[in-house]
Parts: C-alpha cells; sequence; structure tokens
C-alpha cells in the first residue's frame, strides 16, 4: 500500500517551489508555506544567498537549505546528461577548509597507506601516474528523504541531491601498483577527509573518514578534474577519491590519506553515521551500512515544478541509473502505476556509471495525470515501488515517491 | 498543535532552553552552531537562524542524533528536550508548534 501522504508529498513539495519562484523573502513565503500546511518545512520557504564558497553556482538552479546542503532544482536537470558545476547539488559533512588549499593544487599531499611500500605523493606526482575518466552519477545517501512521511532529520531533500559528472584522475589500481601491491589480509579501502577539526571534540566524533569493501577499489579513482576543469573547492578539490557506484558520502573530499585496511574506521561517520537503522532504533555498527546505489529513475519534466503543458502530446523525460549495474529499460506510466509502456533512450550512453535518460512520448488530454517511472537494471532489479523504511531516510528508490501529479490545460 | 502556554512557564522554559544550548547539554550546541540569540557562533553545523528548525524538528534531532551530531537521549531528559526544541525553534524564527 502506497501512503496517502508519500502520494501527495511531492506535488506538494513542488507547487511550494513553484510558489517560491514569485515570492520575495519573508514574511508572503512563511504565508504560503503555512497555507500548505505542515509537511512543508518553514526553512525551506526562505530565499537565502548562496553562501561564499559556492558563490560561483547558479542560484535560480539551486534550492538552499543551509550553507553546506543546496540541491539541484528538478526542472534545472536539463537534457544534456552531465550536470553543470554551476548546479550540481552541495552536500558537506563539516565546513570545507580554507581555501588557501586549492591555491597550489599541485602541492596537496596524499598519504598511501596499507600497500607493500606506503608513502606520501603530492599530486603533482599523482598526475604522472595515470589516467582515467568516468562519467557518474553522484548522489548522496539522502536524496528522496523528503518524501519520507516521519520526517527523518536532515536535509528533506526530493530529488536534486545528485547529477551526472566525468570525473578525471589517476586509478586507485595504478597507485597501488606502484607500491608493490596490497598488504596482506586487506578488506577496505579508508579514505580521510582534509576537513580542519574544531578544538574540544573528539577527533572520531567528527572526522569524515570511510570505508568501502575492497572490491570497490578496481574502478576507483583519484581524481583532480570534474567536468573539464579542476576540481572546485565546494565539490572536494584539489584531490577527491571517486568511488563509482557509491554514495555521495564515500566519495572522500580533499582527501590526505587513502589506507588499505583490514577493518572498516571506527570513525563515528562509519560506525553510527549513515546505516540503515530499522524505524525505533539508533544508528549502529551491526545495521547495513549506506555505500552502493540501487537502481532509480524520476521524471525531470512535466512536473509542477516546470511549466504546466497543454494538451496534446508530451515528451515525458527523466534520468535512470542502476548503481553498480547498467539500466537496462524505464517504463513509464501515466495513470499513477496501473499501467506501464516501455520509453527510449535518448543521448549518449556514458557507460554503466552515468544515468541514463529516457523519454516517453505521451497523448495526455486536459485534466491531472499522475507521472511515474520505473527502472530496470542489467541484473533484473527493478525499482520499487515502496522505500525501505529507516530513521534517517536514507536510499529512496521508490518509484511511488518519485511519482508527479501534473495538470494538462 | 500547541496547547497554550502561560506566559510565565514560557519565559522560564526558555530560559532552560538558552542554558542548556549554551552548555548545559554535553557537548554545547554552541561549539557546532551559530544561534544570534545564544550568542553562539560555531560552525560544524547549520547556522540554526537561517535553518530556522520547528520544535518538532529539533527534538527528533535531539533524540536520534543527525549526521555529525551526537544524540542526547541519554544525557538529557524529556522536559530538557521540550525546553531546547522550544527555545531553537522561537528565538531562530520558525512557525510554532509543540514538540511531543
Ligand atoms: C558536534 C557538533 C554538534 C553539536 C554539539 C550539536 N550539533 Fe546540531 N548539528 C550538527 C551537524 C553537523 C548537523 C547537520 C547534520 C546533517 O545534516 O548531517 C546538525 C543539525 C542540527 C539540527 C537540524 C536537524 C535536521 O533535521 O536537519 C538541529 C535542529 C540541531 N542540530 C540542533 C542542535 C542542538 C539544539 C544542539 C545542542 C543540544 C546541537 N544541535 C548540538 C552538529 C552538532
Amino acid at each position: 500500500m502506497t501512503h496517502p501522504k508519500a502520494q501527495a508529498n511531492p506535488l506538494m513539495a513542488s507547487h511550494f517551489l513553484q510558489g517560491r519562484r514569485h515570492l520575495l523573502a519573508g514574511s508572503a513565503s512563511a504565508v504560503a508555506a503555512a497555507a500548505l500546511g505542515t509537511w512543508t518545512r518553514p526553512a525551506a520557504a526562505q530565499v537565502k544567498p548562496l553562501p561564499a564558497y559556492v558563490s560561483w553556482k547558479d542560484a535560480n538552479s539551486l534550492i538552499v537549505h543551509s550553507s553546506s546542503t543546496l540541491e539541484t532544482r528538478r526542472s534545472a536537470f536539463g537534457t544534456s546528461l552531465i550536470t553543470p558545476a554551476e548546479q550540481l547539488y552541495i552536500r558537506n559533512n563539516l565546513p570545507p577548509p580554507d581555501a588557501s588549499i586549492v591555491a597550489d593544487r599541485d602541492a596537496w599531499e596524499l598519504s598511501v597507506e596499507g600497500v607493500r611500500n606506503p608513502r606520501r605523493f603530492a599530486l603533482r606526482e599523482l598526475k604522472s601516474m595515470g589516467l582515467e575518466t568516468v562519467a557518474m552519477v553522484l548522489q548522496c545517501s539522502g536524496n528522496g528523504r523528503g518524501f519520507f512521511p516521519g520526517k527523518p532529520s536532515g536535509t528533506p531533500w526530493t530529488v536534486g541531491a545528485a547529477g551526472c559528472v566525468f570525473w578525471s584522475g589517476v586509478p586507485v589500481r595504478a597507485v597501488i601498483e606502484d607500491r608493490g601491491g596490497l598488504a596482506a589480509g586487506i578488506r577496505h579501502m579508508t579514505g580521510t577527509g582534509g576537513e580542519r577539526l574544531p578544538e574540544g571534540l573528539d577527533p572520531k566524533s567528527l572526522i569524515v573518514e570511510r570505508s568501502v569493501p575492497i572490491e570497490a577499489m578496481t574502478d576507483a579513482l583519484l581524481a583532480w578534474e570534474m567536468n573539464g576543469v579542476p576540481i572546485s573547492l565546494a565539490h572536494g578539490g584539489p584531490l577527491r577519491l571517486i568511488v563509482p557506484g557509491y554514495t555521495g558520502v564515500n566519495n572522500i573530499k580533499y582527501i590526505r590519506r587513502l589506507a588499505f585496511t583490514t577493518a572498516e574506521t571506527d570513525a563515528r561517520i562509519m560506525s553510527h553515521g549513515y546505516r540503515i537503522s530499522p524505524p525505533g532504533t539508533q544508528g549502529d555498527p551491526a545495521q547495513p551500512s549506506v555505500q552502493e546505489m540501487s537502481v532509480k529513475s524520476w521524471i525531470n519534466a512535466p512536473s509542477p515544478d516546470s511549466a504546466a503543458p497543454t494538451a496534446g502530446m508530451v515528451q515525458i523525460h527523466g534520468v535512470a541509473f542502476g548503481g553498480l549495474s547498467a539500466v537496462r529499460r524505464v517504463e513509464v506510466s501515466v495513470d499513477g502505476g496501473k499501467t506501464w509502456r516501455e520509453s527510449r533512450f535518448v543521448g549518449p550512453d556514458l557507460g554503466k556509471y552515468a544515468w541514463r535518460q529516457f523519454v516517453f512520448a505521451a497523448r495526455l488530454p486536459a485534466g491531472s495525470h499522475r507521472l511515474a517511472s520505473r527502472a530496470t537494471d542489467m541484473a533484473g532489479n527493478v525499482q520499487p515501488e515502496h522505500r525501505l523504511e529507516n530513521v534517517s531516510g536514507y536510499n529512496n528508490t521508490s518509484w511511488a515517491d518519485h511519482a508527479v501529479t501534473v495538470t494538462v490545460s | 498543535m500547541m496547547a497554550p502556554v502561560h506566559a510565565a512557564d514560557d519565559a522560564s522554559g526558555l530560559a532552560l532552553g538558552r542554558k542548556l544550548f549554551k552548555g548545559g547539554a554535553i557537548p554545547a550546541c554552541t561549539l557546532c552552531h551559530t544561534l544570534k540569540d545564544a550568542d553562539s557562533t560555531g560552525v560544524i553545523g547549520p547556522v540554526l537562524d537561517e535553518l530556522k528548525p520547528d520544535a518538532q524538528r529539533v527534538a527528533t534531532a535531539l533524540r536520534n542524533g543527525v549526521g555529525n551530531m551526537p544524540s542526547y537521549k541519554a544525557t538529557l531528559s524529556d522536559d530538557d528536550i521540550r525546553a531546547l526544541a522550544r527555545y531553537v525553534s522561537k528565538v531562530s524564527g520558525a512557525m510554532q508548534g509543540a514538540a511531543r
């Protein structure tokens, strides 16, 4: 059964976004939020300026939730596959380091441990050791949290904590090879971020340090370039660990240590954070960790967030990806999921870690229509109708939650 | 829905919330958050004056923890959590409603 509230959520959120464009800051938007009832959070109604470290982003494409969480608007995704940096979402677990770290990028240092011959490398040296480019869906673990009716703590993202971007860097395999191979008994790849930690608090409780299974190393990169330019500070420059198919938090920004380890790190962000905690429990190391992404799709247009279509032919389009597996097909429904039709992929196939765009041409009469998309990956996994309930609102892939109601005039 | 609150109770509840925010809760909220009313300038978590969380959102975060923020379930009483939730939502300018 689909929760009735869950059905209403996307619509309410989107109406509200649409309203936002026509409102200025302050009391008018608070009134608009109030009129929509309790689900819409008043915080999101404030029009906030872009924080300084992302002042170069396109404010019209973004929803500013807080200074460290910015979401791409559903209507801003466009149909050119790759998400421009100016539109890409931001989610930082700690404030970014000082901008001085991107002043002399080549001097940035990375310590490589858990190999036969551990060593520190300057970025300049890493650049001489190999080169690969991958197109990859970068998606926050909490993307879709805003559709959980229980209002989990954290940013209520809907679809925009995701993007598809190019990364270039040296394959992690090449670095391991250069160091004589892995040390014995290694089971994890552990990355540590270079954020400055505040005084007076236990570093382990704050440090951004995550472990992924060692197999993830095969396609991982130490990247210095995103979408054709050196990685901005906001997105983890000068050097970021890229683990294709894994949620955003596993792609360590400003990486300063890459360690191959026998156990997962005991940093709190790993041991208790980013766990799939059943309702009524708190995060603990026995629960599944939020790591690999799974098959998901959503419609970007038409949606209540973009201009209302007029009766007749409508090109329904969106994005689909499989996480670790390429996406094979996307079905579209114009009747809320009762019947499904095959959509068509458009644009180039940028590899299994990228998203694909789908389009379905439908003749829609005037009236209200519930549009949904449902993806299947190469392994045969089908995007589920329902989200997996969990305390923190992670990994929402529900097609019902991501469906949109549009009014055709 | 919010039950009517007696003005004097409200003032002492807000004073308690402020005290907890500034150090009664351990670790102190001030270490990580900016909140003008509490003269705090922490930068680890969101600026609460901008986030304007309603009381329910504050209480949920305090009970379960969120991201890099610890849970206060074991160290704060339910009354303390309610006082903090009311205080933060009120002084940050969020819409008012009671925390459960
Ligand atoms: C160790 C640092 C730290 C301390 C201490 C701390 N917080 Fe937080 N807080 C954070 C961080 C980081 C976030 C953002 C978490 C995320 O979104 O991943 C946060 C988020 C929040 C939120 C927003 C929750 C949501 O739903 O998005 C509220 C409200 C909040 N804190 C209130 C408090 C109060 C009240 C206290 C004191 C009792 C407190 N915090 C103490 C770091 C801290």
